[in-house]
């Protein structure tokens, strides 16, 4: 089961938010737009590759997964969902 | 040729909008301008500072009606500099870059790329015009979907060298035959252009070019050496790249005041000359980050966090990542005995640069190192 703090410490490591410990991520804070971590769309395309590669988790299409990516709780709700 | 809207599944028609909501409404605006010789002024409107700045400015000065479009450079330099550009300009540069196909054939395009500035808009939008193929677009590309359709044969990608790290991290069983690959200007690394010919079968052209000079060279795989593009002539000025070229703008837009462009214009970039049309790339003015495919000012930076209460003084300096997405981190040296925190960092970055997300790292209480007069020039250890 993967909890909200081990994917917080690969978005940290894989962003470069070297100023950042994952205790400083809410898990119900907005990775996107200017409310929350304020993330932009290439790291987005990171966070995929960090499923894939971390979490042996695919993303193959944005859109339609837009609300997987709102907050560190909705990421892991879908990671643990597609390892089941 | 026609625009398809990979998300709506269905074609858009080339007509103007007022207000487009969307990559195709974008580009089909663009495009219709472009057919019907309307002038038009292109900027990303998701940068506050660069929205606010062209709103000061009045509409008749900025009107001029030889000219197709007016793009405005990201602002994320300094103060944005609006560069005149005509259809000429944008037709000749099409060939210019056709040329280089080879022979090879295309049925459509597929852009990952806005077009909000000139990258997006003539290679991305122009240069599949001029060819009369369909063009392909999506509001957000996950590598795994521009793999399904760089699968499609015949079929030219444009995108950026982030697109291409991530296929090779991705590392998808697939080939991409008679698939054609163009990168703007971000540096690809040699070994991530030859691990993904190695890889996927397709060919990257690196294309090296600015909104003021238009294309200027291009780079094919893992080659080191830039080749000038027929149509442009290259020399050098204390190391710096000379651009001749009728691709080159003839008039810009600097601080509310038009000034005309005499050539060989001079760019910021460090080059040796191999010969007449073959240059090496040595690097640029040192104090711009390309990050997410736009060129930061540090000074600019140094200066934004230079405002919050409590810093003294602030030098930055580039560190670079070949293998994050995002290639260059900054390091912010803050000299005094406040303590900044990323937080504040991120949010006055927000508010002057909008919604870029820049990797950076803060070293707090240095002592910064000035020449006599001043200048910040590294820092004590």
């Amino acid at each position: 089961m993967v909890t909200t703090h081990d994917l917080k410490e690969k978005i940290i490591a894989g962003l470069g938010l070297e100023d950042m410990e994952p205790d400083e991520i809410g898990d119900d804070m907005a990775l996107f737009g200017d409310d929350g971590l304020g993330l932009d769309s290439v790291d987005a395309i990171e966070i995929t590759l960090i499923l894939e590669k971390e979490f042996g988790v695919k993303v193959t299409n944005m859109d339609e997964n837009k609300n997987i990516f709102e907050t560190p709780n909705t990421l892991v709700n879908y990671i643990n969902e597609q390892k089941a | 040729m026609r625009i398809y809207d990979i998300d709506k599944k269905c074609y858009v028609d080339i007509v103007k909008y007022d207000d487009p909501a969307t990559k195709a409404e974008q580009l089909a605006d663009s495009l219709y301008c472009y057919q019907h010789n309307i002038f038009k002024v292109v900027y990303d409107q998701s940068q506050p500072a660069l929205k606010s700045y062209i709103a000061t400015l009045d509409n008749a000065l900025l009107h001029e009606e030889k000219m197709q479009w007016l793009f405005f450079t990201s602002g994320t330099t300094g103060t944005p500099t609006g560069v005149y550009k005509t259809k000429q300009n944008s037709y000749e540069q099409a060939q210019a870059l056709i040329k280089t196909f080879k022979g090879m054939k295309f049925d459509r395009v597929v852009t990952t790329v806005p077009f909000v500035h000139i990258y997006g808009i003539d290679i991305g939008g122009v240069v599949p015009f001029e060819l009369d193929i369909d063009i392909w677009v999506k509001e957000n590309f996950l590598p795994e979907e521009l793999a399904l359709e760089a699968q499609k044969e015949h079929t030219l990608v444009v995108t950026t060298p982030l697109f291409i790290k991530a296929l090779n991290r991705i590392k998808k069983d697939v080939k991409f035959t008679n698939t054609l690959f163009l990168t703007s200007t971000a540096p690809l690394p040699a070994e991530e252009a030859k691990a993904f010919k190695e890889h996927y079968g397709a060919s990257v052209i690196q294309m090296f070019a600015s909104t003021e000079t238009g294309l200027i060279s291009y780079k094919t795989d893992d080659e080191t050496i830039l080749t000038a593009y027929d149509i442009v002539q290259v020399s050098q000025n204390n190391d710096r790249l000379c651009v001749s070229s009728p691709l080159v703008t003839k008039k810009v837009i600097n601080n509310g005041v038009k000034e005309d462009i005499m050539l060989p214009f001079q760019t910021e970039d460090i080059i040796e000359i191999v010969n007449e049309k073959r240059f090496k790339l040595l690097g640029r003015s040192s104090n711009l980050a390309k990050i997410a495919g736009k060129r930061i000012s540090t000074m600019q930076i140094e200066s934004l966090i230079e405002h919050i209460e409590g810093v003294d003084a602030v030098l930055i300096k580039i560190r670079r990542d070949d293998k994050a997405l995002k290639d260059e981190i900054l390091d912010i040296y803050v000299e005094g005995i406040y303590v900044l925190d990323a937080k504040t960092v991120r949010a006055e970055l927000k508010k002057a640069l909008g919604t870029i997300h820049i990797p950076f790292k803060i070293h707090n209480n240095m002592k910064i190192l000035r020449s006599s007069v001043g200048k910040k020039i590294g820092i004590e250890q």
